[in-house]
């Protein structure tokens, strides 16, 4: 008996094999790297970096490429969208009935080899998006509404897909006229109709001057054809009190003469408002460097690891001439001899 | 009796109070221009979307043309709103009317100008698409002239110049060869029916709340 309900059981295990194993097609989740649980960021961040690697255009060498690189957007176009990502969950890729149409999200930065389709294609749409470095530093989001023209059936035909074709005609026996004709075909009628609607572009931490954003079908419609995108490109503005270099940030602090000899203790107002505590008891030269690790931006890839945050300090000398009392007090006081060192500092001598 | 005609009234109070403040929130920024937006402007008398393209002018200034045609699927029909050199408005701002504004081509990174130049149809201003990457010279200013606060989606207004004072208009006079039937856009001192614009197609910028702190996350 037990032995029946093990072959049973075996079979059974066997055939829940079998079917998921038919059933799962591919693994997306294993494809971009993250697990099961991740969120829509994560994949976001996961394809991206993974896009940049496994490019054809970066892979010659590998006949695998354009396979790898195919997974790669299919994954990314399941699990990026929410419908279709539970859908997957469910009943995996074979799950995912739609024939959606084959449309490779190409990254715009990457001087990619356009797919070379037939298809005609709309105009793009390239938006500057400036962005503050306070957006730069926490993240932030764009809501933006659409209003664009959309193709919309209409009652009669109307010709398409026109072009010049050479037309033979005879004149007489042997002799013939080649002429440039425009043939059209005919196409059912379409109408423009203007359509709105919401769109949401995301500021990422760590997002850097030129990234682009790409919307896929928004752009201008193409009658014949699809849509082109649209597309954000980040412009980071510049700041009063910080500088970018990469993840790092460069900042000015001017401190009285007085406090350069003796000492002192200050804080800096983040981008985010926290507070940077700085504390100095030595003697600070003028151009004096302090740095503070993690105090910088957040790296796009891993929000996680932050740049740092240098400090250049300048000294205020006082404005008002000493008299000869202060003077003196101050040669006694000091203590340092005479140096009048001549040299040329331009060439680091 | 007394009782059902207080709740009449106070459902007709809940109601009104219900209706005026999702009155209030369409009121909102979505139905302005905003700064950074892309916009279409149609002129309403002509019914053409104010164009630009890498055509120059054979006479005047030999700038970049700046033309209105028919077409409502062209990439070449968006310009960026932008505030006057050195002074950048806040994204997501709306417009206000009475505010200088650039409008800068969006494919050609060129700014909406005029000058002492004849156009070439009607021998009115010539306008035409100046400069490089966004950054031209004063010429480029433009005040929006409307009605009310700020500047509307789908009211039509009118564009005066910064500089010369004329508006931007179009009167009907198509160009040949090879922009053929594209209108002439050109500059004239009075305001009249000529001049009125509208936004139409665009991606207009919804002002942003302040980053989160970063404690917060």
């Amino acid at each position: 008996m037990a032995a029946k309900g093990m072959n049973l059981c075996n079979v059974c295990c066997l055939l829940l094999y079998a079917t998921t194993a038919v059933l799962a097609g591919r693994d997306f989740y294993k494809i971009l790297g993250v697990s099961k649980s991740a969120s829509i960021r994560d994949i976001k961040k996961a394809y991206r970096k993974l896009a940049l690697q496994l490019h054809p255009d970066r892979n010659q060498d590998d006949p695998q490429a354009q396979d790898k690189f195919a997974d790669l957007g299919a994954a990314y176009e399941v699990l990026s969208d929410e419908e279709k990502r539970k859908q997957y969950d469910m009943y995996g890729e074979d799950g995912l009935k739609e024939g959606h149409h084959s449309s490779h999200t190409q990254l715009d930065f990457i001087p990619s080899s356009q797919q070379d389709r037939n298809i005609p294609r709309g105009n793009d749409i390239i938006l500057d998006l400036e962005v503050t470095l306070e957006e730069v530093y926490s993240g932030n989001f764009v809501e933006v509404v659409r209003n664009k023209p959309v193709a919309k059936e209409a009652p009669g035909k109307r010709k398409c897909n026109c072009r010049q074709e050479m037309r033979t005609t005879q004149l007489g026996p042997g002799r013939f006229q080649m002429t440039q004709e425009m043939v059209c075909d005919e196409c059912p009628n379409v109408k423009l109709v203007n359509e709105e609607r919401t769109l949401e572009v995301e500021i990422e931490q760590g997002v850097r001057d030129e990234m682009e954003y790409p919307f896929i079908g928004e752009g201008e419609p193409h009658i014949d054809g699809e849509p082109g995108d649209l597309r954000f490109r980040i412009k980071v503005l510049k700041h009063p009190v910080f500088e970018r270099r990469g993840d790092d940030l460069y900042t000015n602090v001017t401190i009285s003469l007085v406090e350069a000899l003796v000492g002192f203790e200050m804080d800096i107002v983040h981008l985010d408002g926290h507070k940077v505590h700085i504390v100095r008891d030595k003697i600070t030269k003028p151009g004096a460097r302090m740095w503070k690790k993690g105090e910088g931006l957040p790296n796009f890839d891993n929000v996680n690891i932050r740049g740092s945050l240098i400090i250049t300090f300048d000294v205020d000398f006082p404005q008002t001439q000493l008299d000869d009392q202060q003077k003196e007090g101050i040669r006694n006081l000091l203590k340092q001899g005479s140096v009048q060192k001549v040299y040329n500092g331009l060439q680091g001598y | 009796m007394e009782v059902v005609g207080t709740i009449r009234g106070l459902i007709r109070s809940l109601l009104f109070l219900l209706l005026w403040s999702s009155c209030e929130g369409r009121d909102s920024e979505l139905s302005y221009v905003t700064c950074g937006s892309l916009v279409k402007l149609f002129n309403t008398r002509h019914n053409v979307r104010l164009h630009s393209h890498d055509v120059k002018y054979g006479s005047g200034s030999g700038q970049q043309s700046v033309t209105g045609v028919e077409n409502a699927d062209d990439a070449n029909s968006y310009w960026q709103i932008r505030g006057k050199p050195n002074n950048p408005c806040l994204r997501g701002a709306p417009i206000k009317c009475g505010q200088a504004i650039r409008i800068t081509h969006m494919k050609t990174g060129r700014n909406l100008h005029t000058h002492h130049f004849s156009s070439p149809l009607s021998n009115n201003q010539e306008v035409s698409a100046f400069g490089e990457n966004g950054e031209g010279d004063d010429l480029d200013v433009w005040t929006v002239q409307c009605e009310g606060i700020h500047w509307e989606r789908d009211e039509a207004v009118r564009f005066k110049h910064v500089g010369t004072d004329v508006f931007l208009s179009v009167t009907g006079e198509q160009y040949g060869h090879p922009i053929r039937g594209q209108r002439e856009v050109h500059g004239m001192s009075s305001p009249n029916q000529h001049n009125w614009w509208r936004t139409m197609e665009g991606v207009f910028i919804q002002p942003s709340q302040e980053p989160l702190r970063h404690d917060e996350l």
